[in-house]
C-alpha cells in the first residue's frame, strides 16, 4: 500500500521593521483591495502548490509550499516580486529572510501569536493573518484541507489555535503598553464600566486629545472642554463631539466649581510654566470630591510642568497621574510582556514539535486506512463467496454475527504485524 | 451520612481557597476554572449534608454553634458563588472560602450532639429568625471584606505599583458596589429576623425577654447597622473610614455571638 500524500516543501521569505526600512517595506505592501490578485498570482507562479501574503504595515511575508525541493520557489519568489512589485533583487535581497520546513513554521506561529509583532502581544497581527488565510482560500490559493491534500490549510488552522493557546495560558496581551490605553486600563480599576462616565478635558494638546478618544471609545458619554480661550475650547468640543457624545465647554474660571461633574479630568496646560498657580491644588480636590460625595475622581495630568499638585493623590477619593507616572506603568507592563513572551516561546516550540510529529505520522496513517479498508473489502467479498456454500437455507441471525466475529477476528490477527510497524515511528540511525 | 457529605464538601472547600489564590492573585483563568466549580460542588454537597442532618432530627433549624456555624459558612460559599457570577470576581474567596472551611472543619470532624431541649413554638417562624440573621451576618461580613478590598485597591492605585502581576481586584466602584449591596440587603433580614425572634419570644417567654444581654446586644447591633448604612449614603463614605465603620458594626455581631454564653433566655440546646 501507498500513500497518495507526498508532503509538500514549505518556503517563508519575507520582511519586517527589523530587517528593512520602512522606504523598502513600503514599496512591496499590498493594499486588502489588492491582496486578492497578488495572492492568486503567486499562486499561479511555476512550482507553487499554495500561496500566502500576508501585508501589514510592519511586514510582509510569503508563503508558500512547492512539490519539489530541487524546484522552482527560491528564484520564482524574486522573479514575482520584481514583475509583480516592480522592486529590483538586488535593493531587496539584503532585508529578506527567508525559512523553510520546520523554521517556517516556528516562523508562522510566532507571527501569529504576536511574538514578532513591534509591539510583542499586541492583538491585530492574527485578525490580519486570519484575513490573509481567508483571501487565499477565496483566490483558490490555499485548498481545504478537508477536501484536498492542502498543507497550508492545516499548518494555519495550527497556527491560529497556538495564538489562542499563547493568548489564553500567558498574559502577554493582558496589559496596555501606550500611554493613551494605560489611562484607560487605569480609569477601568478605578470605575470599571465607562458606559456613562463624565471625562473632562482642561487646555490643549495631542496627547489629551488622544486620551480623551480613547476614553470616549471605551464608553464615556459626556465630554466637557475648559480652556482659557473659550474659542479653542469650543473648537476642540467640536472636533471630538459625535452623535453619541454629549460635549460642552466650562468657562475657565469657573473651572473649579464644574470640575465635580466629571469623573476623570485629563489636564494638558502647562499653566504653571508661566508662573501661575498649578490648576488643582489638595484643598480644591477636597472641595470638589465635597461635591461629588466621595465618589472617585481621576486625574491624568499630561502637562510639564504638572497642573495639578502632587498632593492631590494624598486627597482621599483622588488619584493622580501625571505623565512620568504613565510611561511607568507602561514600562512594566512592557517588561511583563518580555516575561510572557519567553513562556509564549516555550508553548510555541513545543507546539512545532508537535505539529512535525503529527506531520511524520500522516502518511502512515494514510498507508494503515488503506490497508485496513482492503482488507476489509476482501473479508466482505470472501464472505458473500461463502455464504451460499455453508447452507442451502439462510444463516440465522446468530450464525451470521457468528461467521462474522470469526472473520473480523481473523483479519485483525493477520494484520497485527503489518500495522504495529506502521505505527512504530522510524529509527532515525536505521539507513534508508 | 451526612457527616460524609459534609467531609466531602470541606475537601472541596479546601481545594476551591487554594485555587483562587492563583486565580485571584495573579488572574489566572484556569485556576479559576478549578476554584468556581469545587466551590459550587463544595456548596452542594454542604447543603445535602445539612438537609440529610435535619431530616433525620425532624427540625429545620440549627442546633448549637457547630449547626450554626456550618449553616453560616455554606451562606458565605454562596456569596462568593453570586458574586463570582455577577461581577466575575473571585477575589472574595481568598477570604470567603478559607472562612467556609474553618466554619464548616470542626462541625464535619467533631460533630455536635446538641438537641433541642423543649419543642419551639412556631418552628416555621424560628427557622426564618435564625436563617434571616445568618443571612444579615453574612452580608455583613461581605461588606467589611469589600470595604477592606476597597482599601487594598485605592493604595494600589495610589501608590502607583499597578503593574500587572499586582493583585487583581475588581474595579473600585465595583467593590463599593458590593459593599453598600451587602449592607442594603442586608438591613431587612436582620430587621425581619429580630422582629420575628421578639415576637415569637413575647408569646412565649413574656416582657422578661428584653432584659436579657443577647436581646439587648441584638438591638444595638441593629442600631450600629442602621447607622452605617445613614452615614454610608448620607455622606458617600469609602475607603478607611468605610472599613472602620464595618469593623465596628462587626464587632457588635460578635459581641452578639459571644453574649449567647450569657443568656438565660436565649439557649435551646439540652444540657
Amino acid at each position: 500500500v501507498t500513500s497518495n500524500l507526498k508532503p509538500a516543501t514549505l518556503l517563508l521569505v519575507g520582511v519586517n521593521h527589523t530587517t528593512a526600512p520602512v522606504d523598502v517595506r513600503e514599496r512591496l505592501a499590498i493594499s486588502p483591495a489588492r491582496l486578492a490578485d497578488a495572492t492568486r498570482t503567486l499562486a499561479h507562479q511555476p512550482g507553487i502548490r499554495e500561496a500566502l501574503i500576508l501585508s501589514t504595515c510592519n511586514r510582509v511575508e510569503f508563503l508558500v509550499s512547492h512539490d519539489d525541493e530541487q524546484q522552482a520557489p527560491t528564484e520564482t519568489l524574486p522573479h514575482f516580486l520584481h514583475d509583480y512589485f516592480a522592486v529590483s533583487p538586488d535593493s531587496l535581497t539584503p532585508h529578506l529572510y527567508e525559512f523553510r520546513e520546520r523554521e517556517a513554521v516556528r516562523h508562522l506561529f510566532r507571527v501569529a501569536s504576536s511574538l514578532d509583532s513591534m509591539v510583542v502581544g499586541e492583538p491585530q497581527i492574527l485578525g490580519q493573518v486570519k484575513q490573509s488565510w481567508n483571501v487565499a482560500r477565496e483566490v483558490g490559493a490555499i485548498g481545504s484541507s478537508a477536501a484536498s491534500a492542502s498543507s497550508l490549510d492545516p499548518l494555519l488552522q495550527r497556527a491560529f489555535s497556538v495564538a489562542k493557546r499563547v493568548r489564553s495560558e500567558t498574559q502577554i496581551g493582558s496589559s496596555s503598553v501606550s500611554i493613551a490605553s494605560v489611562a484607560v486600563d487605569l480609569a477601568r480599576k478605578i470605575f470599571g464600566s465607562l458606559s456613562g462616565k463624565t471625562v473632562l478635558i482642561v487646555g490643549a494638546g495631542k496627547m489629551a486629545d488622544l486620551a480623551a478618544r480613547h476614553l470616549i471609545q471605551q464608553g464615556a458619554k459626556t465630554l466637557l472642554v475648559s480652556n482659557r480661550t473659550e474659542l479653542r475650547a469650543q473648537t476642540i468640543a467640536d472636533a471630538l463631539r459625535t452623535p453619541a457624545i454629549t460635549t460642552g465647554v466650562i468657562p475657565f474660571d469657573q473651572l473649579h466649581a464644574e470640575s465635580h461633574r466629571a469623573d476623570i479630568v485629563i489636564t494638558s496646560t502647562g499653566a504653571s510654566s508661566s508662573g501661575e498657580p498649578q490648576v488643582f491644588t489638595p484643598h480644591q480636590a477636597r472641595e470638589i470630591l465635597q461635591r461629588r460625595r466621595n465618589r472617585p475622581m481621576f486625574f491624568i495630568d499630561i502637562a510639564v510642568p504638572r497642573d495639578v499638585d502632587p498632593a492631590v493623590n494624598k486627597v482621599e477619593g483622588c488619584f493622580v497621574y501625571d505623565i512620568d507616572d504613565l510611561q511607568q506603568v507602561a514600562a512594566q507592563n512592557q517588561a511583563s510582556r518580555g516575561l510572557e513572551a519567553q513562556a509564549a516561546e516555550t508553548i510555541v516550540s513545543r507546539e512545532v514539535d508537535r505539529y512535525h510529529q503529527r506531520l511524520g505520522s500522516a502518511p502512515a496513517v494514510e498507508a494503515i486506512k488503506q490497508l485496513q479498508l482492503s482488507a476489509e473489502a476482501l473479508r466482505q467479498q470472501e464472505l458473500a463467496r461463502t455464504a451460499a456454500r455453508l447452507s442451502a437455507e439462510p444463516l440465522t441471525p446468530a450464525q451470521q454475527a457468528a461467521v462474522d466475529a470469526l472473520t473480523r477476528s481473523l483479519t485483525a490477527k493477520l494484520l497485527h504485524p503489518q500495522l504495529t510497524a506502521l505505527r512504530t515511528p522510524p529509527d532515525p540511525a536505521e539507513p534508508d | 451520612m451526612s457527616l460524609l457529605w459534609l467531609r466531602v464538601a470541606v475537601l472541596l472547600y479546601g481545594i476551591a481557597a487554594l485555587a483562587v489564590l492563583p486565580a485571584a492573585l495573579y488572574n489566572r483563568p484556569r485556576w479559576r476554572h478549578i476554584a468556581v466549580p469545587a466551590a459550587l460542588a463544595a456548596a452542594f454537597f454542604h447543603f445535602v449534608s445539612l438537609a440529610e442532618t435535619f431530616y433525620a432530627a425532624h427540625r429545620a433549624l440549627p442546633v448549637g454553634s457547630h449547626e450554626t456555624l456550618s449553616v453560616l459558612a455554606l451562606l458565605l460559599a454562596v456569596a462568593f458563588l453570586l458574586l463570582a457570577a455577577r461581577y466575575r470576581t473571585v477575589a472574595f474567596g481568598i477570604f470567603l472560602l478559607p472562612i467556609a472551611v474553618l466554619l464548616t472543619l470542626v462541625p464535619a470532624f467533631h460533630a455536635g450532639r446538641e438537641t433541642l431541649a423543649y419543642p419551639l413554638a412556631g418552628p416555621a417562624w424560628i427557622f426564618l429568625h435564625v436563617a434571616l440573621l445568618l443571612a444579615a451576618y453574612a452580608a455583613l461580613l461581605i461588606s467589611l471584606l469589600a470595604s477592606v478590598l476597597y482599601l487594598i485597591q485605592e493604595r494600589s492605585l495610589k501608590s502607583k505599583q499597578t503593574g500587572p502581576s499586582r493583585f487583581r481586584l475588581p474595579p473600585l466602584e465595583t467593590i463599593d458596589q458590593i459593599a453598600l449591596r451587602s449592607l442594603l440587603l442586608g438591613l431587612p433580614c436582620m430587621t425581619a429576623g429580630l422582629l420575628i425572634g421578639s415576637v415569637v419570644a413575647l408569646e412565649t417567654t413574656g416582657p422578661a425577654f428584653f432584659a436579657d444581654p443577647k436581646v439587648l446586644l441584638s438591638l444595638a447591633m441593629w442600631a450600629a447597622y442602621c447607622l452605617m448604612i445613614f452615614i454610608r449614603q448620607h455622606s458617600g463614605l469609602r475607603g478607611r473610614r468605610a472599613v472602620y465603620l464595618s469593623s465596628f458594626a462587626f464587632v457588635f455581631v460578635l459581641a452578639v455571638w459571644a453574649a449567647n454564653q450569657l443568656s438565660a433566655v436565649h439557649r435551646f440546646t439540652a444540657p
